[in-house]
This record gives structure tokens, sequence and C-alpha cells, in this order.
């Protein structure tokens, strides 16, 4: 379905993933301690919501046509809705096969990369959002390397960005936090396209009365959108998509999970031993415990 | 710069009203909310009256609004009114639906999230019609005329100019303060409201109140519960909450000074209301330390989500419409299954789980607000300059013994701001003497300003009428003359025509008493009540676990600055305020913490904002 | 045999020169790593820093103190700041140079390397990953332990089903951040016909602060070597416009430990302020406060007031959220909006003389008595047991 709001002049797309909702009373766990997914509610991923707001800004300030694409199974159906609530999506796409299973980030920004080239228009996209990491898988990868394969430059950490359209340029500001250094803001311009990987402290921000009324506009007809979100809905499997299965899924991944152990950390309310601040003994025992907690992480 | 014919300040019911009024004459306007969205920061009683008077006109909800009466995005329609008298456990009922309908179309209970949200959604729909809209999350800084042009500047976005102006903002108002348009409302200007949402599932609530489905009841509470203050206590039923709450003259709080939940705790404590409000709550039981964590933290979250699955199905099971829903979605079969797998689960809780099902009531939401006393600080011309001045910022509330109205007051005014401000727009003039004063006169022809200026001696008939069976020896006493006078039909009528003449503040004090809100009452159950037992004993949450409750987006800049830390007001703000903001360090009053609910109680000596942008409390229910 | 897969290359970061402390700590590891696969395989492969930037000759030198038996280095105006586009391909190039291997080992057949290390930061994460989509190959993010072993792998795509042995495979463990698994990574060739593939180099990205740095070693000798890089003429588009150092004296993130102090400092509060600095100081932990405190509601000296009275240290709704290894909480009683922003802390201690005080529900260890008993008391026992922090052999 082709939306009545696009201007040729800007196109974007952003790049979601379906996670779990780790709240509790949405939550649910095994007898191991380890996260049953077929009981947990699944929700759209917090920094995939991030990167929605960012496209959004992109769509009421240029008028830009947004596209939202995710690989995953088909319930995953319910993050695309999600974000089109967000950033009143004119197309969704979901990348789904059976042979995507067990994908690593490699495969799936093989997959990602191809869905995006089927946006209306030829696939001319000029910027891919994405969220920093996913809140489940958490490695931060699949955005560079999908961009890395659409030849895109990729910008990440991106805290504020603007579009000149005419030079077709963009420009944006990133956050850079060197350990034992400081933080730096870069701001950097670059040709379209681009791939821009939001940072979590983005906050999308119109500054004008014309520009709030648009926001207002296009969330109201994202809002009914997103209710009648199957008809933006494209699925499209290996053949449509045109990839190698080679390439996809546990054949087209380098890495494998190996093993699994579990640490369980107990995040309750907690009921605290005593002790008297005046006895040495017993801030010894403190003081040890406080090393061995820091010495966590280190290899001893 | 941007501009536009119109803004209005405040999302609120009077704001939103204008709004939509003026879309409906075809003019553009704006509004400018603080709140994330229109409706998160407003709270009410609360009842929302449509009226038909004798004498003039009111505009009333339904005619601003064509969709509001197939829409009803309101709670239920009020069809009894009662007034209790308490002592202890003992108490007099009157009944007093007849004021209650005294020329009323209807009166619907209301929570101002989802009431404003729905006036918010038709009114932005009409105005961007019209190349409006509402615009929230920004907040109004200041205000300034340059060169005939009226700049408005906010905390968030570029300013803009706009030729006419409505003053919607609440009894707050930043617009009144920062133009001079007039003073800050003292004490004895207005009433501090307080309230708690309580949960209770929808059928449960019609059983309890003896009402049907689309049917309310309205109790309010005089006696003891007030812990002397002069005001009383209410409690309004919602389609599956209750709203238990209580409103006090601000000066009779500031002579005596009670926290706000401590008298809100008083009714609560009451053996009739603790029996209204009570219900079947789910309380977990402590699980064994002894356990390996992984499975102690399994536990945990498998009856959280357990309990949360009973409370989700025991309100669709108690609620026509979601059992209707679940049976049509074909999980259910029927009401019986639905009813089968909620004792499952009930059981799984109990056995596996030691869970316990106790009586006990659940609060949802806490909070306040300033409520602003018509009769004693309705502006006499409620404009400045191109600025126009509605509802609870124009001081219009109206308090007339058990009737407390504002939002239906603010939707009138607004709508007659909107109309002046259209006239103004038609002739391009938005001077004082055309529009300010045209609005000035059409707001001196509302029914709702006569009730603010005068007795209605029809109004007055009913509570006498009501008041037929009380003991005369206890109202004979105190009131004996004025009620003999008062009884009589032609004898009323000039009595009170007289007392017009004299005038509503020399009366008032008589009135508004202790007398007639706190020993009159005690005396009634005292003697001539009936007893109530409590069968449990309710579990209330401190004031820390209401505050926790609450949604907040807080803010980094600080909204509020103490101007006199030593001062006698001060202090009572130490008490006063409804979420413990104050404390005092030494001899110096001081801001402990910022959950402010942004009730204003302690605006007289604080420099006190609005916090910025979508900053603040956010309320689910209002 | 020589294998077409050789050395560990680790990708160094510096801000002109200044090594970042996760680069030290990469080579700690890496030549950790290198000196046990040597010994155990009788090989001579070489832990290789690759460094990018601009008068980073120095550097060089340094990074074979501290580990590295060679370091490439390319250095150019254009590679002064890091631009990911142009920076992943000159390593790219690197990696795939069989010439500029030649010039530190014998090889003549040499295609990429065998192991890459990255470190895990807002530059390395994005680095790693798209350095790895252009050499086609596995990467493991937020490492904090390696092993390399010889496995012998089962699995259903990569051997069929058949078990086979995979030797010198590079073991990457990363701990799940939900907080329950630690999760171990291989990056494997594909052992299966229908879809033979190598993937090699092995590469992760590494947790800062997990590993150490060895002692540098000043008698120690390597091969430096000069890359010119070829550019993009496209790339170079990529502008970067300004730089703006963000002064964040409060880092709560890099640190495993925070102290926070409230109202309890009302006694003397100057004298307090210092003495839970000191204590933060002992620990390497960063300072917070209740919200309050912010406020300024105590009279101290300009340079307190300004360091640490600011509304960039509160912890809580108001403020920030931490979750650090270790929360220490003085004088702090424990209101609603504070709990909320360290509440998910792994360990608490409060210190506080008020046994009734809400913190006590929530803390770990409630440690009773009057900070400026305590503190004294604590930081005697905290410097006589510092650790020393031994390497696995």
């Amino acid at each position: 379905m082709t939306s009545t709001t696009t201007t040729k002049d800007l196109n974007v797309a952003v790049i979601v993933k379906l996670e779990p909702d780790f709240s509790e009373g949405n939550v649910s766990y095994n007898a191991d301690g380890t996260l049953n997914r077929a009981e947990t509610k699944s929700i759209l991923g917090p920094h995939s919501a991030i990167a929605a707001n960012a496209a959004f800004y992109a769509k009421v300030k240029y008028g830009a046509r947004v596209a939202v694409g995710t690989m995953g199974p088909p319930i995953a159906e319910s993050a695309l809705q999600q974000a089109q609530l967000l950033c009143d999506a004119d197309e969704l796409h979901l990348y789904s096969d059976r042979l995507f299973a067990g994908a690593d980030t490699l495969a799936t920004a093989e997959v990602l990369k191809a869905g995006v080239s089927k946006v209306e228009g030829d696939g001319k996209v000029d910027i891919v959002f994405s969220g920093h990491r996913a809140s489940d898988g958490e490695t931060g990868q699949t955005g560079p390397q999908t961009a890395w394969k659409l030849g895109y430059t990729f910008l990440g950490h991106v805290i504020d960005y603007n579009v000149d359209l005419q030079s077709r340029f963009v420009r944006a500001k990133r956050l850079i936090s060197l350990q034992g250094f400081y933080d730096i803001i870069e701001e950097v311009e670059a040709p379209l396209p681009v791939f821009i990987s939001i940072d979590p402290s983005y906050k999308a921000f119109f500054n004008s009365v014309s520009q709030r009324l648009a926001f207002e506009k296009y969330q109201k007809e994202a809002r009914s959108r997103a209710e009648n979100y199957k008809q933006f809905l494209k699925v499209l499997n290996t053949q449509q998509l045109g990839i190698d299965p080679k390439l996809v899924g546990l054949p087209g991944s380098p890495t494998i999970v190996y093993k699994v152990e579990r640490i369980p950390k107990a995040k309750a309310s907690r009921k605290s031993e005593v002790i008297d601040g005046a006895n040495r003994d017993q801030l010894t025992r403190v003081a040890a415990n406080m090393y061995e907690v820091l010495g966590g992480m280190v290899i001893k | 710069m941007e501009h536009y014919d119109v803004a209005i300040i405040g999302g609120g019911s009077a704001g939103l009203a204008a709004l939509k009024q003026l879309s409906n004459l075809n003019k553009q306007a704006i509004l400018i909310e603080a709140g994330k969205k229109a409706g998160s920061k407003n709270i009410s009683g609360g009842i929302l009256y449509s009226k038909k008077p004798k004498h003039g006109k009111t505009f009333n909800v339904e005619d601003v609004y064509p969709e509001f009466l197939q829409d009803t995005p309101v709670e239920r329609r009020i069809t009894q009114y009662m007034l209790h008298a308490t002592s202890r456990d003992k108490v007099f009922t009157m009944n007093l639906t007849a004021a209650h309908e005294y020329q009323a179309n209807f009166g619907y209970s209301v929570l101002l999230n989802k009431l404003n949200g729905w006036f918010a959604k038709q009114a932005s729909e009409s105005a961007e019609r019209q190349g409006g809209g509402i615009v929230s999350g920004v907040h109004v800084r200041s205000l300034n005329w340059q060169n005939e042009k009226t700049v408005i500047e906010t905390d968030e976005i570029e300013p803009f100019e706009a030729k006419a102006v409505i003053a919607a903002d609440g009894v707050n108002s930043e617009l009144a303060e920062m133009t001079g348009a007039r003073a800050k409302f003292t004490p004895e200007q207005l009433y501090q409201g307080v309230k708690v949402i309580v949960k209770l599932p929808e059928e449960i609530i019609e059983q309890r109140f003896g009402i049907g489905p689309n049917e309310g009841a309205a109790h309010l509470f005089a006696g003891d519960v007030t812990l002397n203050h002069i005001g009383g206590g209410f409690l309004y039923t919602n389609l599956d909450t209750l709203s238990v709450g209580a409103v006090y003259h601000y000066d009779s709080l500031m002579e005596r000074p009670s926290e706000p939940y401590t008298l809100v705790n008083a009714l609560i404590k009451n053996p009739l209301v603790a029996e209204f409000i009570k219900d079947q709550v789910a309380v977990k039981e402590e699980i064994d330390k002894n356990l390996p964590k992984e499975e102690q933290l399994r536990t945990r979250f498998a009856v959280s989500k357990l309990i949360k699955t009973w409370n989700e199905l025991r309100d669709s099971y108690h609620s026509r419409a979601e059992r209707k829903k679940l049976i049509e979605s074909g999980k259910y079969k029927s009401e019986e299954e639905i009813r089968a797998r909620l004792d499952y689960v009930q059981n799984e809780l109990a056995t596996k789980y030691y869970t316990k099902f106790v009586t006990d009531y659940v609060e949802l939401e806490y909070g306040a607000k300033l409520v602003p006393d018509g009769k004693r600080c309705a502006m006499k011309k409620p404009y400045y300059k191109n600025i126009l001045f509605v509802g609870d910022a124009a001081g219009r509330g109206i308090f007339i013994g058990p009737r407390i109205e504002g939002l239906n007051v603010g939707i009138d005014d607004g709508v007659r701001a909107a109309n002046a401000v259209a006239r103004a727009i038609d002739r391009n003039n938005f001077s004082t003497q055309y529009m300010g004063e045209s609005y000035s006169q059409s707001i001196e022809e509302s029914p709702y300003t006569r009730d603010m200026k005068e007795i209605d001696k029809d109004y007055l008939k009913i509570f006498l009428d009501a008041a037929k069976d009380v003991p005369k020896d206890i109202i004979g006493q105190r009131y004996g003359m004025v009620f003999r006078l008062m009884s009589s039909g032609t004898l009323r009528g000039l009595a009170v025509g007289f007392a017009n003449i004299l005038g509503y503040d020399k009366l008032l004090p008589l009135v508004e008493s202790e007398d007639t809100y706190v020993q009159v009452p005690i005396e009634l159950a005292e003697k001539t009540g009936r007893q109530v037992q409590a069968t449990y004993e309710p579990t209330i949450p401190t004031i820390a676990q209401r505050i926790a409750q609450l949604k907040y987006d807080d803010d980094r800049v600080s909204h509020i600055k103490v101007l006199n830390p030593k001062s006698e007001f001060m202090k009572k703000m130490v008490t006063l305020c409804p979420t413990l903001c104050y404390s005092m360090e030494g001899g110096d009053v001081t801001l402990q913490h910022e959950a402010c609910i942004e009730c204003g109680s302690c605006a007289k000596e604080t420099e006190w904002r609005h916090p910025r942008g979508e900053k603040g409390v956010i309320y689910q229910y209002g | 045999m020589m294998s077409k897969y050789q050395h560990l290359y680790v990708v160094i970061e510096h801000e002109d020169g200044v090594p970042v402390p996760v680069s030290l700590e990469m080579l700690g590891e890496a030549r950790r790593l290198m000196d046990g696969f040597n010994k155990r395989y009788s090989s001579d492969e070489k832990v290789v820093a690759v460094v990018l930037g601009h008068n980073v000759r120095k550097l060089c030198e340094e990074l074979i103190f501290y580990g590295a038996d060679a370091v490439i280095y390319a250095d150019n105006p254009e590679l002064r700041y890091r631009r990911n586009l142009i920076d992943t391909k000159v390593i790219s190039q690197i990696a795939r140079s069989r010439e500029v291997a030649a010039k530190f080992s014998d090889t003549s057949e040499f295609v990429k390397p065998r192991y890459m290390f990255f470190g895990a930061d807002s530059i390395g994460r994005h680095l790693s990953s798209t350095v790895l989509a252009e050499l086609e190959s596995g990467l493991a993010s937020d490492i904090n332990k390696l092993v390399i072993e010889d496995l012998e792998i089962k699995h259903e795509h990569k051997t069929k089903g058949q078990a086979m042995k995979y030797e010198k495979t590079l073991e990457m463990y990363r701990p799940d951040f939900s907080g329950f698994l630690w999760t171990t990574i291989l990056c494997l060739d594909n052992r299966n016909p229908a879809i033979e593939r190598e993937y090699h180099p092995q590469a992760c990205s590494i947790i800062p602060g997990v590993f150490a740095p060895i002692e540098p070693d000043t008698s120690r000798r390597g091969a430096i070597v000069d890359y010119v890089p070829e550019f993009d003429e496209r790339d170079l588009k990529v502008r970067i416009l300004d730089r703006k150092i963000v002064k964040s004296a409060v880092d709560f993130d890099s640190h495993k430990a925070v102290v926070s102090f409230g109202k309890g400092i009302k006694d003397s509060p100057e004298q307090n302020i210092k003495q839970v600095a000191e204590l933060a100081k002992e620990i390497e932990a960063e300072v917070g406060i209740s919200l309050p405190i912010s406020k300024k509601p105590f009279p101290v000296s300009e340079g307190i007031n300004s360091t640490y009275m600011i509304p960039d240290r509160v912890i809580g709704t108001s403020g920030r959220k931490v979750a650090p290894l270790l929360y220490i909480a003085v004088g702090i009683s424990g209101a609603m909006q504070h709990i909320a922003g360290m509440k998910e802390s792994g360990f608490i201690v409060a210190i506080n003389p008020d046994e009734n005080s809400p913190i006590k529900d929530e803390c770990d260890i409630f440690i009773r008595g009057r900070m400026e008993d305590v503190i004294p008391l604590l930081l005697e026992q905290l410097r006589k047991q510092r650790p020393i922090i031994e390497v696995k052999k």
C-alpha cells in the first residue's frame, strides 16, 4: 500500500528487533534459571524503539518516507506494528524463513542488507537507522555489519542529526566515551547514504510550533496505520530476497554458541546483615567482602 | 517567528473546550500544554455536570462536543447522592439525590486522564482542520507585548506570536502571575483536595452500592472524619475504581495543619467507608531463604506472574464487557469456564505458593490539588489586555455546601472566551474594550457566576426538605430561628433576598463553619445514627508507598524556590505538602525532594512554577 | 607446515598517541595467551599491534614494551581521528597483507590473522563489527575470559553431525547482561561439504577493565612496520567538523564501585565529604550524592561545593541510575527515589547510625555507626587488605 504523505526527497529505513520483556510480571524463568522465552512476553526492543523515534524525526522534519524491517519468526510482526506506532512507517518488512534460524550477526546482516534493497523505490534508502544494541543478544554488531554490506558510511553513537536535502549531506553529533579519558561530542558530516546507529540517550527534539503540530499529525496517522498494520506488511523469504542460502542462518554464521552457564543474580530487595561499626573484626570481613565483589571480574 | 491567531495556554477541560469551540467557529487556534499529553496533569474530585438552569444558559459539555453522549468517555452516571454524618462507628445518612439532580441534565463521575484525553482527541482533530492543534510537552515561560504583537516564550520551542491568548492554566496560573493580572490566591480563597483511586471490580461495585450497570453513586461525608476541618469527604463510583478523597478549606488547614494523607486516611478508616472499598487481595508469602538463589528468583517471578493473571482474570470476570470479549476471542467458551480458570489459578497460588487471599483494599493512585472558591476569589474582570482567563485560572470554582463544581464551569467559561475571541478575530479588534469587556459581560451572564454571588432559594429548599428527619433540637440550638424562617416558603424568599443583599461573604462564616461541617454532623451521628461495623482493618499505604506508585519524569532543573525559609507559612508546608517535599533543617524549611504533584499548596511563599515541558508528575487516572 | 592464518592482531586505540587503557589490557592478555599457545604448539606466532593515527611512532615503541612482538602502524593526518569507514578499510588492508606479515615473520602462506582483538568501547565495538564484516569472519563482543583449546566439536551444520577436531580454537566467554547467562562463543570453519567455508580471524572485542596489562619491559624488542594506506576519494568526504571534550567530571559507568553520601554528613560537612572522597579513592570508586545534597544544604568550601554538590552526581530517579558491583551509601537514609537509582547494584553496603532507616532493607551489609567513626576504621582495613592481582600461567 502506498502512502499519501511521502516526499521523494528523503527515504529512511529502520531495522528493529523483537525482544523479551524482562520486567517483573512479564518475564518467566525456567527451573534452571534460564529465560523461558515461550512464557515471556515479547516487545519491540527498547533500543529499536529509540531508532524508530530517530526515523520519526526525519518524517516530521523532512517529510521522509519511512520503512521498517525486522528479521524474525512470524510473531516478530508485533515489533513492526509497535515500531509503526512510533514512526508512522509507510512500509513494513518481515524477513522470515526457517533457513534464517540460528543466524549470528554476520548472517543476519546479510538478510537485512538484502531487505533494504527491497524497499520501495528500488531500495534507494538514504539513511538506515538501528538501535545501539539488542537487550537480549547485546552484541551491537548487526547494525555496523549491515552498514558495511550495504556499503553505507557508518556513524555510531549518534545523539543528534540533521539533513541538508540540497547538498545530500547529513550532519550528526556523536557521543564517544573513551575509557579512562573523557567523553567527546563529535560533529561529523557525511554524504548520503549513511547508516546511523542511535545512541540510547538520543531524544528527538522538535523546536517550533509547526514541527510540533506536524508531530501530532503524523502520530495520529501512525496510530490509525498501526491498527491496520498488515496492509503495510511484506513478508519476504530467502528466495524473495534473492540471497544465497549458504550465507544465511546457521550455515552462514561464522560463530556458534558452544556452551552456556548460568550466573544467578538476585535483584530482589535485600535482607541485610547488621554489623557494629566499631567492631574491627567485622569491618575486616566487610573490607574483604568488598574486594571480593570488586575482584569478581578480574582474572586472579 | 511563527504566528497564530489564538494561543490557549493549558490543556485542562476549560482550555480544551475553548479550542473545540473555536474550531466549531472555524477559527485557527493552538493549545499549549505542559504535560506530555493533555490530561496527564489533571486531577478532579470528580463529577462532570451538565446543567439546565431556570434562568440563563450554560454551555454544557454535550453542546461543545457533539459526540460526547455517544462516546461517553466517562465513568458512571450518578443516580444516588448521599450525605453521611459520621462519629466513630455511627453514621446518619441523608439522601440528597434531589440536590444532585437540581437543574441538572446529568452528572457523570469522571477520571480526567481519560476524559481530558478524549476532549483533546476531539479538539485537536477539529483544530487541525483549521490549521491549528495541540502542542504538548511545552511550558510557557514568559509572555510580552512587542509592537502590537504578543510574543510567547517557552522552555522548549522557539517563541511565536499570537493575537489573542486564553489563559486556562489552572489555579496556579503562571500567566496570571507573570502579567500581574491578579494576585496569587490566598488560603482563605482556596480549598485543598486530596484523593486516592481505589480498585474495585465493576460488578462488585454495582452489588456493593446497589446500582445498575450504567449507574453510579456519590457519597459525601462530614463529621469526625474531617478531623475538625471545614469541608468534607467524598466517595464516587467509577467504572471499576472508586475516587475517595476529601476537600477542606485551606485556611482551616492552615489554622490546624493536618497532612493531606492523614485526612484521606481518616476517611478510609471510617467503618462505612472501609466497608465500601473492601475487596479480595492476594498476599504473597515470604520465599524460603534456604532455597538456592535461582529457585528463589524463579519462584518470585512465577508468583508475580500468577498473581497478575489472577487479578486480570478476576477483573475481567467481574466486568460484563470483558467477559463478553474473552468469550468472543475464543479463549473461553462460557462464563463458567472463566470462573473455573479463576478458581484454578487461585488454588494454584494458595496450595503451591502459600499465597493468602485476604480482605483489604487496593490503592492505585494518590493525588492532590488546590481548588479556588469562586465565592471568594472569582476574578471580577477576568481578562488582562488580550488575555482572557477561564476556569480555575480565573478563580471560578463553585462551592456551595456539598455542591462542588469546576469542570462544567471551566467548559462554560471556555466557550464564552472562544466566542469572544472569534468575534474579535472577525473584527480584528483584540482590545480590552472590545474583546475583554465582551467576554467579561458574557461571564456575568453565566448562571455559574450568579451562583458564586447569590444564594439560590430553591436549592436551599432541597436541603431543608432533606433535613426533615433531623431532630429539631440538634439543629434548633444553633439555627433555630433561621430554620423556622427558612421553612416557610414566603419567608424564605424574603430571607434569601435579604441575605443576598447583605452579601454572601457576610453569611459565609456562619454557614461554612466548624459547626456545620464538624460539630453538628457529629452530634447527629451520635444521637440518631446507626452503627456500622467494619469487618476488617484496611492496610493503608504509607505516604512513601503512595509517592512511589506515582509516575514522574523528573526535571533536573528545579521548579520551586523557597523564598523565606523561616516563615510561619513555610513551617506549615512541612505538614501540608501532600508529598512531604519540605522538611525542617535547623531552623530553616528546606526542599527535601521534588516528588511534587504540582498542587500549588506552597505557591504563596515560594517562587513556584510548573515544571518544564513533559516533566513532573504524570497521572494515570486523574 | 605454515598455516594460512597466523598471529594475533590487536587493534590499538589511542588518543593522540596516548593509549586507552583497554589497549594495554588487551596486549597483556594477548601476550599471556600467545606465550601459552607457542609453548603448547611449538610455534612462533606473534602478538601484533595495529595502530592507526598521526604521529604515532613513539606509541609503537611503547606497545612493544607492553607485550607486542611487532607493531604495524599507518601514520597519516587523515587517520588522526577515528572514522569508521576509512579505519575499517585500512585495518582490513593491513590484515590481508602478506607483504606486511613477511616483515616480522617467516611466511609465504599468510592470508589473514588467526585471531584479532578489539576493545569493547564506543569505537572498538563498531570498528570490530565492520572489520569482521569486511574480512567475512566471526566476531564475539564484550568478552571477559579467553581460552585457547583443541576442541572436539559435533555440530549439525558445521560438521554435518560428525565429531571433528578443531585445533587452536579461541573460546570466547561473554557475560549476558540480562544477568543470567555466561555464554561461550566459538568462530569455526564450516567443514560440512555442502557449505564449506573458512572463517578466520577468530575475533572478539574485550571489555575494558577486565584483564591486566603486563609490567612494561623496556628490554623487549620487535619489528615496527610502517604501512602506507590507500584511501578511497569518496571516503574522505566524511569529515569531522568539530570535537568537543565534554567535561564529564563524573563517570559512573567506568567505575566498578560507587560511594554516595547524603545528609548524614551534616555534623561536619566539609570534613565528612573529604573522608568519603578518600574512601572512594581507596577502592577506585566514583562519588555520588543524594538529591538533597545537590541543593547545597550545608556550607562548604567552594572547591568541595563545585566538585561534589552538583546535579551530575545525583543518584536516584532525579539523576543517574547506577548498578556498580559495589555500592556504598554513607549517611543516606534511603529515600525511595535514591533507592530506585541504585538498587540494582551488585553488593550494597550502608553506613548509618540509625538502624531504622529504610536503607536497611535495601542493602546487603548495614554498618551501624556514624560515618565519622566508621570510615576511618573501614579505610584502615581496606588498606591492609588491598589485593595483589596474580597472573594465571
